[in-house]
């Protein structure tokens, strides 16, 4: 009860403060290099941190392992003592079931209780809290690889977008992988924006090298049968292939192209993979046919320190962690967000605008090869990584995936330009 | 041509999904007027019960379907004896709202208990694939269509020719008189929802069977299935696996002929055919194919 | 209201206030406590976001308030006249895309928009209620719910209006001359945006709520009624019975339109993500929970389901076995622990209080009414 009086008075604070028009909580204490001072989300010794994700309902299996992902590099960091080695980071976590209207209200919930939002999870989600996050001025970290993100100032991406995944991939393709552009190359994409997204891509490639998409196949995720869209490809004489999907339609759907003996080159987007599939009964079609673009390395790969340091990290604080990709997101995501953190106690101004000019004033962030460096800033300034791994499946790994072509750029996929959308 | 059968086939399979669940739905809306919302719940419990015995328990497949059978047919009566018996003559409105209501809780608690992630089903199945005559068709979708019509035959025999299979049919057709005739009303609905969940769980197996695995998504199939009851008429068995072919094919036959024949009507537009072709019947017949003319028009 | 006039003085004052006369049972607000709590209730409406200034109260109360009007329409069709529409979320849908384009792109005021949103609903509504208004009961339900699929391949695909999967923004700005409501000043007072869209969707609410009652006192209410308990009967003692179903659907489809138009104009940013058969269910789950066939059961209901999940979260760490974040321990989350409540809801509402919470609060009434004698 006393909790709720509290948040009520805090929220009433708050009404007034920004009733009060220019004199907002400034007592956050400028751009001076001391301590900074105690403000919505911080109360001078632990930085709160918002995460808006469905952890129930069908997406939650997205939401539980990114989640995680996002706890395990706190924990981690608050072993080492936190934020600029002071400050404690703690999350609070809200289930959004990936509805907007219930995003948005647990958006309002714990909007004054944070500094910022280190997860929002979904592209519909994160377009509905959009517009309160300006208004606000509340920085927050999408969590899909949405080319729509780069240039938002309220928003903090992590990642090569999706368009890149899927240039690299051709870029791949006729190179190591000695195609030409007179290849017939489709697509099977999933009716949504994650689904174009890989279209774009594609589409921004063949304008490039010079090809033609010669099908294009769409289903709904959640489809039982999918041999109308693999008899349709076949029909077609598609020698590749680019797969946007997630995991359960991706199994469902290479079965059947194994069943109908389809074996085109598939290229499968990151997140059309899980682990688990290295184990089906899909698994030796896979191996002939299937390459994974993504970014990174492969799970446990000593060469790579951040992986290293991630799975050791996993092993301490989550030890039942199963390897994910979305775990190894969330890992990610958390580090930029501490990026931010970090430069806004050197800023020592921990408040909204604090937050925001740090994440202005943010240089290159390193992810020690999890994921490219992302070039932050002011938005129009924002490059985020252009470089992509190429895997191929191989069940002796713990994910497995087994890199074929580690971290490479194309050119085209440099060239792709992010616009500033229309929201 | 074999585009044309490859299509027939994936329908035929895909139809014999529809026909179980839609056969579930008949069973109970015939025995007790109640439309099954929770079907979905039950496939999805089905399964996974399925998945627990074949996988941590590692039981033969063959066994593990029967008793993930037996043991949805249980929860199946049990639902009905604590939940729906209570609602005997109340308006199907609030029958229906049980029943959803009834989804709502199965959902979360097999996630609470089998988590969200994809699990795979061990089962002999998976994408092997047999040569007929130079088609190739999966093993799986062969004995979802087989299974399904042997289910479908013993189900008929059990109705025409069983005490309780008459006793089943008396109470739909008047349960006053069957009830005056003996017939335990009470044993009838409890069967009934029984048997329902039984083919339920039957068809969430087959399903799970295939290189999708299982998640807990799979409950949605059971919405497809209701243009399939409608369309064959909501108190006909055999309407209903009428219903489910049909709807099978003509999803089939729509997506494999998306680009030639329907690219104006949209991507992905073979998923709404199935409640098209429902309205379209419904319109002309508004008690669907095979379904008893009730329907008063004023 | 006029219509205790006379009757009174001639019968002699009773000591109790019974309903004693046909004019009586029409009044909108009889009692005279009913006006006391009319008074009271718009009173707390006005005062109350000033008191609670809290963002996520006050928007989880805008839901509520934009769900209760969609929910009165949805009690008219189904509450008074027995039609079961699984497609409630079809029309809401419809009614925020209109917002959008008249609103948003045309950038009309929002009377205009509002209205024009009712408008496309009660269009849609008339062109579909016929066909589906020939089938009865589950039929009805189901091809309802047939609405639902067919509608959301249509927001998928008609981009130039609904934006596609990536949905649209919604600039339809809450502004009627000089007001604008996202934004009040009222004498050197500034209020917020959540404040400036309590104000506007609960009078909205109450403005609807006497439109509806209005509705339903009268006789087209009680035609409907007559069609609900019996469609045959109602067209022997000449009910057009087969016209108030279409004039039923029409109504409830502009209304859900017009809260699927504020839904927009508050959330500035909708996609066929939102217009899901769960809605639907979750529309009908509150007029059960409210109460079917009332007006006040809508509304009663709409608050009950919009705030409970919010009053779960609050107090779960004190239920054991549950999980409060992502991989903690506890046999359910909280999370899927709403879920099923809100399922174990609605069918424990229908076993045991199937009248609803509005039954509950007229067995309290009648109570006291006549008390001290139970009956």
């Amino acid at each position: 009860m006393t909790r709720k009086i509290a948040a009520l008075a805090l929220g009433l604070t708050l009404v007034l403060a920004a009733c009060g028009g220019a004199g907002e909580d400034d007592d956050g204490g400028g751009g001076s290099a001391g301590a900074p001072g105690n403000t919505a989300g911080f109360d001078g010794k632990t930085i709160k941190l918002g995460v808006l994700t469905p952890l129930s309902g069908t997406v939650a299996v997205i939401g539980q392992p990114l989640t995680a992902g996002n706890e395990v590099w706190f924990e981690a960091l608050n072993a080492k003592g936190g934020v600029a080695g002071k400050y404690k980071v703690e999350l609070v976590q809200e289930d959004t079931q990936y509805k907007t209207d219930i995003a948005v209200q647990k958006y309002n919930k714990i909007k004054s209780d944070v500094v910022a939002f280190t997860q929002v999870l979904g592209t519909a989600p994160t377009l509905a809290v959009l517009p309160q996050l300006k208004t606000d001025k509340i920085l927050a970290a999408p969590a899909s690889l949405d080319a729509l993100w780069v240039r938002e100032e309220n928003l903090l991406p992590v990642g090569g977008p999706y368009q890149v995944q899927a240039i690299n991939a051709m870029e791949y393709h006729f190179t190591d992988g000695g195609g030409t552009t007179s290849d017939r190359i489709c697509t099977m994409i999933q009716d949504d924006v994650y689904g174009e997204a890989g279209q774009q891509g594609i589409d921004f490639a063949a304008e490039k090298y010079g090809f033609t998409v010669t099908n294009t196949q769409k289903f709904k995720v959640g489809t039982e049968n999918y041999a109308g869209q693999i008899g349709a490809l076949a029909g077609a004489g598609c020698q590749v292939v680019f797969l946007v999907a997630t995991p359960s339609d991706a199994a469902k759907i290479w079965g059947t192209a194994a069943q109908a003996r389809f074996a085109p080159q598939w290229f499968g987007q990151s997140p059309s993979y899980t682990g688990a599939l290295a184990k089906s009964a899909v698994a030796p079609y896979m191996q002939q046919s299937v390459l994974i673009v993504s970014e990174g390395t492969e799970w446990g790969d000593n060469s790579v320190p951040g992986m290293t340091q991630m799975v050791a990290d996993a092993t301490q604080y989550a030890s039942d962690q199963e390897p994910d990709y979305y775990f190894a997101f969330g890992y990610n995501q958390a580090r930029a967000m501490t990026a931010v953190l970090e430069k806004a106690v050197e800023l020592g101004d921990l408040s909204r605008e604090g937050i925001l000019r740090a994440s202005n004033e943010l240089d290159t962030v390193t992810f020690d090869g999890l994921t490219g460096d992302y070039r932050y800033g002011a938005t129009e300034d924002r490059n985020p990584p252009r470089s992509s791994t190429v895997f191929k499946v191989d069940p002796s790994k713990p994910f497995g995936l087994a890199k074929v072509k580690y971290n490479f750029s194309s050119d085209a996929a440099k060239e792709f330009e992010f616009k500033k959308a229309d929201l | 041509m074999t585009t044309f059968l490859t299509n027939v086939f994936a329908g035929l399979a895909l139809g014999s999904t529809y026909a179980l669940v839609a056969l579930g739905f008949v069973v109970i809306y015939k025995s007790t007027g109640v439309i099954n919302f929770a079907q979905g719940g039950l496939l999805a419990l089905g399964a996974y019960l399925g998945y627990t015995f074949a996988d941590n328990l590692a039981i033969a497949f063959a066994v593990s379907i029967l008793l993930a059978c037996a043991a949805a047919a249980i929860v199946g009566a049990s639902v009905e004896r604590l939940v729906l018996r209570r609602m005997v003559g109340q308006p199907p409105f609030a029958v229906i709202m049980i029943t959803i209501g009834l989804l709502f809780v199965i959902e979360p608690l097999i996630t609470a208990i089998w988590g969200f992630d994809n699990l795979p089903l061990a089962n002999p199945w998976n994408i092997q694939t047999v040569e007929v005559g130079g088609l190739v068709l999966g093993v799986r979708d062969l004995w979802t269509i087989g299974i399904t019509a042997a289910v479908v035959v013993a189900f008929f025999l059990f109705f025409r020719y069983t005490r309780m299979g008459l006793a089943m049919r008396a109470t739909a057709f008047d349960p006053e008189a069957a009830l005056a005739q003996g017939i335990s009303a009470r044993r009838v609905y409890a069967t009934s929802w029984a048997i329902a969940a039984a083919l339920a769980a039957l068809a969430g197996i087959t399903l799970a069977a295939g290189p999708g695995g299982l998640s807990p998504s799979i409950s949605f199939i059971a919405l497809a299935a209701f243009p399939a009851m409608i369309l064959g008429g909501l108190d006909s068995p055999a309407g209903a696996v009428l219903g489910g072919v049909i709807i099978g094919l003509a999803e089939a036959l729509t997506r494999g002929y998306q680009d030639q024949l329907f690219s104006w009507a949209g991507a992905n537009v073979s998923l709404i055919v199935p409640y098209l072709l429902m309205i379209v019947i419904l319109l002309i017949r508004p008690y669907g194919l095979l379904g008893t003319k009730d329907v008063r028009r004023i | 209201m006029s219509g205790a006039r006379g009757t009174n003085r001639a019968q002699g004052k009773p000591h109790r206030n019974l309903v004693r006369s046909y004019e009586q049972d029409l009044r909108l607000f009889g009692s005279p406590m009913s006006k006391v709590g009319l008074g009271l209730m718009l009173a707390t409406l006005l005062v109350l976001p000033t008191v609670v200034r809290d963002d996520f109260w006050l928007s989880v109360l805008i839901y509520s308030g934009i769900t209760a009007i969609g929910a009165i329409g949805l009690n008219l069709l189904t509450g008074y006249c027995g039609q079961i529409s699984l497609g409630h979320a079809f029309f809401i849908g419809a009614g925020a895309y209109a917002a959008a384009v008249v609103g948003g792109d045309l950038g009309l005021p929002l009377p205009v928009w509002l209205l024009a949103s009712a408008a496309i609903g009660a269009v849609l509504g008339g062109l579909i209620g016929p066909f589906a208004l020939r089938l009865r009961g589950h039929y009805l339900a189901i091809v309802t719910l047939g609405l639902i699929f067919i509608g959301e391949h249509l927001w998928r695909n008609l981009r130039d209006v609904t934006g596609g999967n990536n949905g649209t923004s919604v600039g339809a700005e809450a502004t009627v001359g000089p007001v604008d409501l996202g934004a009040l000043e009222l004498a050197g007072e500034n209020y917020s945006r959540n404040q400036g869209y309590f104000w506007l969707v609960w009078a909205l609410v109450a403005i609807i709520a006497l439109l509806a009652k209005n509705l339903v006192r009268t006789r087209p209410g009680r035609a409907l009624r007559a069609v609900r308990d019996h469609d045959q009967a109602a067209e022997v003692i000449g009910v057009r019975a087969g016209r108030y179903k279409i004039g039923a659907f029409v109504v409830s489809s502009a209304i859900a339109a017009m809260a699927g138009a504020l839904f927009g104009s508050y959330q500035q940013h909708v996609s066929p993500d939102d217009w899901t058969l769960l809605l639907s269910i979750q529309y009908i789950a509150i007029i059960i929970v409210g109460g079917l066939g009332t007006i006040f059961g809508a509304i009663l209901g709409a608050i009950f389901v919009g705030a409970l999940p919010a009053l779960i979260d609050e107090y779960s760490s004190a239920i054991p076995g549950v999980a409060t974040e992502a991989g903690g321990d506890g046999f359910i989350s909280v999370f899927a622990l709403n879920q099923a409540i809100f399922g174990l809801l609605i069918v424990l509402f229908l076993v045991f209080e199937p009248r609803g919470l509005a039954g509950i609060w007229f067995r309290v009434k009648a109570y006291f009414k006549a008390w001290p004698f139970s009956y």
